[in-house]
C-alpha cells in the first residue's frame, strides 16, 4: 500500500523551487521558534551567578551539571517519577474512552446526539478553577482523596479529545463500516479492528497530547494528595522554589529535564502520524 | 446484530459522558449555585456562613470598570491572535507536509517544542527576551541601530508581546493536528488532479483545504475557546499590567475572586465568561454550517 | 468481547484504588491512631505536618529528632509549594481533612483564623510557659492574635532593612547609613548624580508593603477602628515622598534587572530595601563586593518601624490530635531547634533567646536584622488586607507611571478600601 502512495514522478523545476522556498521559510521561522528554547537549555548548564551576569552570555562559561544533580538529590525523584508515569499510563485509558465517545458521536444517529455533544463542548468553556472545589468535594464524599484513582479519574474524559476524534472519524468512509457489518462483525469488533487502525494518525496526535498532559500534571495531584508519596515530578520541581528569590538555573534545568521525555515520545509517535494511510483502501 | 447496533452508540459514549457529568457538569451546576451566594473562605469552612445574594455578584462584576477593560483586552487577544494562529499553524503544516527531504522531519519537532515546555520556564525565558535593558530583543534592536521597545512596559505594546509569546507556544499543537489531517488525504485525489493538469494553487484550494475542513473547524473552535480564556501569559508575565493593559477576563476573575477567596464573585465572573464563550461558539457553529452548505 | 472489557476495566479500577500509596485502606490511617484524649502518649501517634516550599527535608529531620524524645510519635511531613499553598489550604478547609500542624504565613493568618480553620490555642498555651508571648519579638506575636484569642505560635521571622554599598555611600559623604528620610533622599540624589544610568536606591513599586511601611514611619495608622486612613496627610505625604524618587529618577522604574546585577560592580543601584534572605544571595552571587556593603536599620521619620513577615505554627482546627500537635510546636520553638533550623534553611527564628547565640549576635549584618525586629510590625491583620494592598499597587502605578493626581487617587483608593473593610 505504502509504495503506491508516494507519487514520485520526475521532480519538476517548479517543484524543486517550491521545496527550497518552503525549506527556507521554515528555517527562518524555525530559528525564531528555537531561540527561546535553546536559551533555556543552555541556561540549565550555567551557574546561577552566570545567568544573572551582565552582559549575558550565550554559551555557558562554566559548564556545570550541578543543577541537574540537584534535581535528583533534592527531590524524592524515584517516587515522583513512578507516580508521574502511573498517571500518564492511566491517562491512556482515558484516551480509549474518548476515542469511543468521538466515534459514537461521529458515526451514529441517535436521539439527543446534537444536544449531548453541545454539552460535551460546554465543559471546555468554563474556567477550570471554578470547578476545582466542587470536584474536590465530590471526590472527598466518596473517599477518593489521597488516592491515585482520585487523581486520574477526573482526567479520564476530555472534551477536547472527544471533539478531535469526532471530527476525524466523521471523515471515515461509511462504506467500510457497512461492509464490515455485512460480514457479521459486532459494532465493538468493528471499532477495535477497523476504526481504530484507520484512525492511527489522530490517535497518535491525541496520544502525544495525553502523554504531555499526564507528564506535566501538577495542580490536581497536589490538591488531591495528602501525602508526598503521591506527588508528581512537576510538584517536586515547584517544591524546590524557596519563598524569596528564584533560582533560575534550577528552574531551567527542571524544565529542560521535563521536556526530554516528551521529545522522545513525540519523535516516536510522529512516525505514526505521517505514515500515509490510504484510508479508502478496502482490504 | 441489529440489536447491538442500536445500543452501540450509547455504549460508546456512555463512559465518558458519565465521567463528564460527574466531574464537569455537576461541578458547573454547583458553581452556578455558588455564584448566587456570598461564599468565601468562612463559608467553605462552615456552610452555615453562606447566604444567598441573588444576582449581586453578577452586578458587581459587570459594574467594575476594570472588567470592561479586561473584556476589551480579551477582544484584542481573540481578534488578533486566533486568525494568526490558524494561519501560521496551517501554513507551517502545509509547508512541512510539502517537503520531501528528511530535514522537514526536524522542522516538525522544532515547531512543536515550544508547545510542550512548562509555562514557568517559558515565562522566565520570555521575560528575559523582553527585558527592557538587557533583553535579547532590545539588544538586537539597539545593535542594529533601532530604539529599544518597551515590550512589556507599554500598555498597548504589552498586549502584542503577549500575543507573540502565545503564538510561539500555540503553533505546535495546531500544527500537528493539521499535519495529521493532511496525511489523511488520499493521494489519489492529487494524482487525479495532476492528470487533469491542475496547478499547485488549485490543488491547494480545491482539494487540500476542502478536505481539511473538519480539522480547520476543530482548530478554529478550540482556539477561539482557548483564547477567550487567555490567562496564563498575562498572569506570569505582567500580572495584568501595566495599568491594566494586559488583564484578560479570565485573569480579572482570578485576581478579584479566587485570589481573595471570594468564591461567589469568582463563580459569577466565570459564568459571565462562560456565557460569552457559548455565545461566540454558537455563532461560529452557525457560520461554519452556512459555509458548509454553500 | 463485552465481558472481557468489563472485567479488565473492573480489575484496573481495583488496582487504582489499591494504589493509594502510603494510605492502606481509606482515611483511617491519615490522622493516625486512636482518638487521643489523655495525650499521655502511650498509643502510637502519627502527626501530619504541612511545611512550605523547600522545607521538607529540614522538617523531616526535626521530626526524627522529636521521635527520639517521644518514641511513640511519628512525624509525617508534607511539603507544599509556596505558589500553590493557598489552593491546597482551601481544599483542606473545604473537606476538613488536613494536617495536624500547619505552617502558616503571617499574611494569611487573618483569613484562615476568621474562617475557623485554626484551633484556638489560648488555653493550650497555659501549659507551655516557653511559648508565652514575651519570649518572642512583639511584632511576631501580633500576627498570632485574632479577636482577642491566640491562634498560632510565632516561628520564623523576617523584616526589611536597608542594604547599602559602604564604599559608594562614603564617596558621597555618608560614612554611616542614612538615618532619616531626609538623609535617604539626599544620599539618593547624590548617588544618582554620579552619572547616566546611575541610581540612588532600588524601591520596588510592585512590593505591596513599601508605601504602608513608610507611612507608618510617618505616623499613619493605616486603619484605625475599622476606618481606612489613606486619605489622611500622614499617608499622602508618604506617597508624595516615595513618588519623588521615581519622578526624579533616584529610583529606577522597569529596569528589569535583578538586585545581584545592580548592586555589585559599579553599583548601578547601590541601596535597596529587602529582607534577610538577600544576605546569603549577595554572598553567593556577588562575592566580589564582600566588605564593601552592609545592612542598617531603616531610616526614620517619626519612627523607623519596618514591616514584619515570616510564618507561624498553627494547629488545624479539624485535627484529631491537637494536644500532640501543640507539643510538637513547643519542640520546634526551642531556641536550639530554631538555630538548627536556621542553619539548614537560613530562615531566622522568632524566639528572642535564639538571637543571643553568637551565630546571630556576632554577624554584623544579621544582628542588624535582630535590631530591626525589635521595631517591626506586620501589615494590618484584616482579612481584606491582601485585596487592599493589591488595589493600592494599581493606584500607585497610576501615580508613578501615569502621573495621576495623588490626592484624588488616594481619595478613590480610600473609599475602595473602606468598602472592603465594611464587608
Amino acid at each position: 500500500m505504502a509504495a503506491a502512495t508516494k507519487a514520485r514522478g520526475p521532480q519538476t523545476k517548479e517543484d524543486r523551487l517550491f521545496q527550497w522556498a518552503a525549506g527556507t521559510v521554515l528555517s527562518v521561522f524555525g530559528i525564531f521558534m528555537l531561540v527561546p528554547f535553546a536559551w533555556m537549555m543552555l541556561s540549565a548548564f550555567k551557574t546561577e551567578a552566570e545567568i544573572k551576569r551582565l552582559p549575558p552570555t550565550i554559551w555557558p562559561e562554566t559548564f556545570t551539571w550541578d543543577n541537574f544533580g540537584r534535581l535528583f538529590t533534592e527531590m524524592d525523584f524515584g517516587t515522583y517519577l513512578t507516580n508521574t508515569l502511573l498517571i500518564t499510563l492511566f491517562a491512556f485509558v482515558g484516551l480509549l474512552l474518548n476515542a469511543m465517545a468521538g466515534f459514537g458521536f461521529a458515526k451514529y444517529r441517535f436521539k439527543g446526539r446534537e444536544k449531548m455533544f453541545l454539552l460535551v463542548l460546554a465543559t471546555m468553556m468554563i474556567p477550570g478553577q471554578v470547578t476545582m472545589i466542587p470536584v474536590y468535594l465530590i471526590l472527598n464524599s466518596v473517599g477518593l482523596t489521597n488516592t491515585m484513582l482520585g487523581i486520574v479519574l477526573p482526567g479520564f474524559s476530555s472534551a477536547f479529545g472527544i471533539f478531535l476524534f469526532r471530527q476525524f472519524m466523521s471523515t471515515l468512509p461509511d462504506e467500510v463500516m457497512e461492509a464490515t457489518r455485512l460480514d457479521g462483525a459486532s459494532e465493538y469488533r468493528m471499532f477495535a479492528q477497523i476504526i481504530l487502525p484507520m484512525s492511527k494518525p489522530i490517535l497518535a496526535v491525541q496520544a502525544i497530547l495525553t502523554f504531555i498532559g499526564g507528564w506535566n500534571s501538577f495542580l490536581w495531584p497536589l490538591i488531591i494528595a495528602n501525602d508526598q508519596k503521591l506527588y508528581t515530578l512537576s510538584v517536586g520541581l515547584q517544591l524546590l522554589k524557596g519563598q524569596h528569590g528564584t533560582n533560575f538555573a534550577l528552574q531551567m534545568a527542571g524544565a529542560a529535564f521535563m521536556v526530554v521525555p516528551i521529545m522522545i515520545v513525540f519523535m516516536f509517535f510522529q512516525k505514526q502520524i505521517i505514515e500515509n494511510y490510504n484510508i479508502s483502501g478496502i482490504k | 446484530m441489529k440489536g447491538s447496533s442500536k445500543i452501540a452508540p450509547y455504549v460508546f459514549i456512555g463512559p465518558t459522558l458519565l465521567l463528564l457529568s460527574i466531574f464537569s457538569l455537576l461541578p458547573i451546576a454547583v458553581a452556578l449555585y455558588i455564584s448566587l451566594t456570598d461564599m468565601d473562605l468562612a463559608g467553605l469552612a462552615d456552610y452555615a456562613n453562606i447566604s444567598f445574594v441573588g444576582f449581586k455578584n453578577y452586578m458587581d462584576v459587570l459594574g467594575d470598570p476594570v472588567f470592561l477593560v479586561a473584556l476589551r483586552n480579551t477582544l484584542v487577544y481573540v481578534v488578533v491572535g486566533v486568525p494568526l494562529i490558524i494561519m501560521f499553524s496551517l501554513g507551517v503544516a502545509l509547508l512541512i507536509n510539502y517537503g520531501r527531504s528528511k530535514l522537514f522531519k526536524t522542522f516538525r519537532i522544532i515547531y512543536y517544542l515550544p508547545s510542550v515546555t512548562n509555562i514557568v520556564a517559558v515565562a522566565v525565558v520570555w521575560s528575559y527576551l523582553y527585558n527592557p535593558g538587557i533583553g535579547l530583543f532590545n539588544y538586537v534592536l539597539t545593535t542594529l541601530g533601532f530604539d529599544r521597545v518597551p515590550w512589556l512596559t507599554d500598555p498597548t505594546i504589552a498586549k502584542f508581546s503577549l500575543i507573540l509569546m502565545a503564538l510561539w507556544r500555540g503553533i505546535g499543537l495546531n500544527m500537528i493536528i493539521f499535519i495529521a489531517a493532511l496525511q489523511g488525504i488520499d493521494r489519489s485525489y492529487y494524482e487525479a488532479a495532476a492528470i487533469d493538469g491542475a496547478s499547485a494553487w488549485q490543488r491547494l484550494t480545491r482539494i487540500t483545504l476542502p478536505l481539511m475542513r473538519f480539522a480547520i473547524f476543530f482548530v478554529s473552535i478550540t482556539t477561539m475557546i482557548g483564547w477567550l480564556q487567555f490567562f496564563e501569559e498575562p498572569l506570569v508575565m505582567t500580572e495584568g499590567g501595566p495599568l491594566n493593559g494586559t488583564v484578560s477576563a479570565a485573569l480579572f476573575i482570578y485576581e478579584n475572586g479566587f485570589q481573595y477567596s471570594n468564591f461567589g464573585y469568582a463563580a459569577a465572573g466565570s459564568f459571565i465568561l462562560f456565557f460569552i464563550i457559548i455565545a461566540v461558539t454558537l455563532l461560529q457553529l452557525r457560520l461554519q454550517r452556512k459555509q458548509n452548505e454553500e | 468481547m463485552n465481558k472481557k472489557l468489563a472485567i479488565t476495566t473492573l480489575a484496573a479500577v481495583m488496582l487504582l484504588a489499591g494504589c493509594s500509596s502510603g494510605n492502606g485502606g481509606g482515611q483511617a490511617g491519615e490522622n493516625g491512631g486512636s482518638g487521643n484524649t489523655g495525650g499521655s502518649g502511650d498509643s502510637k501517634v502519627t502527626l501530619n505536618v504541612w511545611a512550605m516550599g523547600d522545607s521538607s527535608k529540614p522538617m523531616e529531620e526535626m521530626g526524627a529528632a522529636y521521635t527520639k524524645e517521644n518514641p511513640n510519635v511519628t512525624v509525617k511531613v508534607q511539603a507544599i509549594p509556596w505558589g500553590s499553598a493557598h489552593d491546597k489550604l482551601l481544599t483542606a478547609v473545604a473537606s476538613k481533612k488536613g494536617p495536624d500542624v500547619l505552617q502558616m504565613g503571617t499574611t494569611w493568618m487573618p483569613e484562615f483564623a476568621a474562617a475557623g480553620a485554626l484551633h484556638d490555642l489560648t488555653e493550650d498555651l497555659s501549659g507551655y510557659p516557653e511559648l508565652a508571648a514575651d519570649n518572642f519579638f512583639e511584632g511576631t506575636v501580633t500576627s498570632t492574635q485574632f479577636d482577642g484569642k491566640t491562634y498560632a505560635v510565632p516561628w520564623l521571622a523576617e523584616t526589611r532593612v536597608l542594604f547599602y554599598r559602604t564604599d559608594l555611600l562614603q564617596s558621597v559623604g555618608y560614612d554611616k547609613a542614612p538615618a532619616t528620610w531626609d538623609e535617604l533622599l539626599d544620599a539618593s540624589r547624590k548617588l544618582t548624580e554620579r552619572g547616566k544610568d546611575m541610581y540612588g536606591i532600588g524601591l520596588d513599586p510592585k512590593e505591596p508593603t513599601l508605601n504602608f511601611m513608610f507611612a507608618r514611619q510617618n505616623g499613619s495608622e493605616l486603619i484605625k477602628d475599622g476606618q481606612a486612613q489613606f486619605d489622611q496627610p500622614a499617608f499622602s505625604e508618604t506617597v508624595t515622598y516615595l513618588n519623588e524618587y521615581f519622578t526624579n529618577g533616584y529610583a529606577p522604574v522597569d529596569l528589569g534587572l535583578d538586585t545581584s546585577q545592580t548592586f555589585g560592580g559599579d553599583g548601578m543601584v547601590p541601596m535597596f530595601i529587602s529582607g534577610p534572605w538577600m544576605i546569603k544571595t549577595i554572598a553567593d552571587q556577588i562575592p566580589e563586593i564582600e566588605g564593601k556593603w552592609a545592612t542598617a536599620v531603616l531610616p526614620a521619620k517619626e519612627n523607623n518601624m519596618s514591616s514584619l513577615g515570616g510564618s507561624n505554627l498553627t494547629v488545624f482546627n479539624f485535627s484529631q490530635q491537637k494536644e500532640e500537635a501543640v507539643k510538637f510546636i513547643a519542640f520546634l520553638s526551642r531556641p536550639e531547634n530554631q538555630l538548627a533550623w536556621m542553619n539548614q534553611t537560613g530562615e531566622l527564628p522568632a524566639t528572642m533567646k535564639a538571637w543571643e547565640d553568637p551565630q546571630l549576635a556576632d554577624d554584623p549584618n544579621v544582628s542588624v536584622i535582630g535590631e530591626q525586629l525589635k521595631n517591626a510590625e506586620p501589615m494590618p491583620l484584616v482579612g481584606a488586607w491582601d485585596n487592599i494592598s493589591q488595589n493600592f499597587l494599581k493606584t500607585f502605578e497610576q501615580i508613578y507611571r501615569a502621573g495621576a493626581d495623588i490626592d484624588s487617587q488616594l481619595k478613590d483608593f480610600n473609599a475602595q478600601a473602606q468598602k472592603l473593610l465594611d464587608r
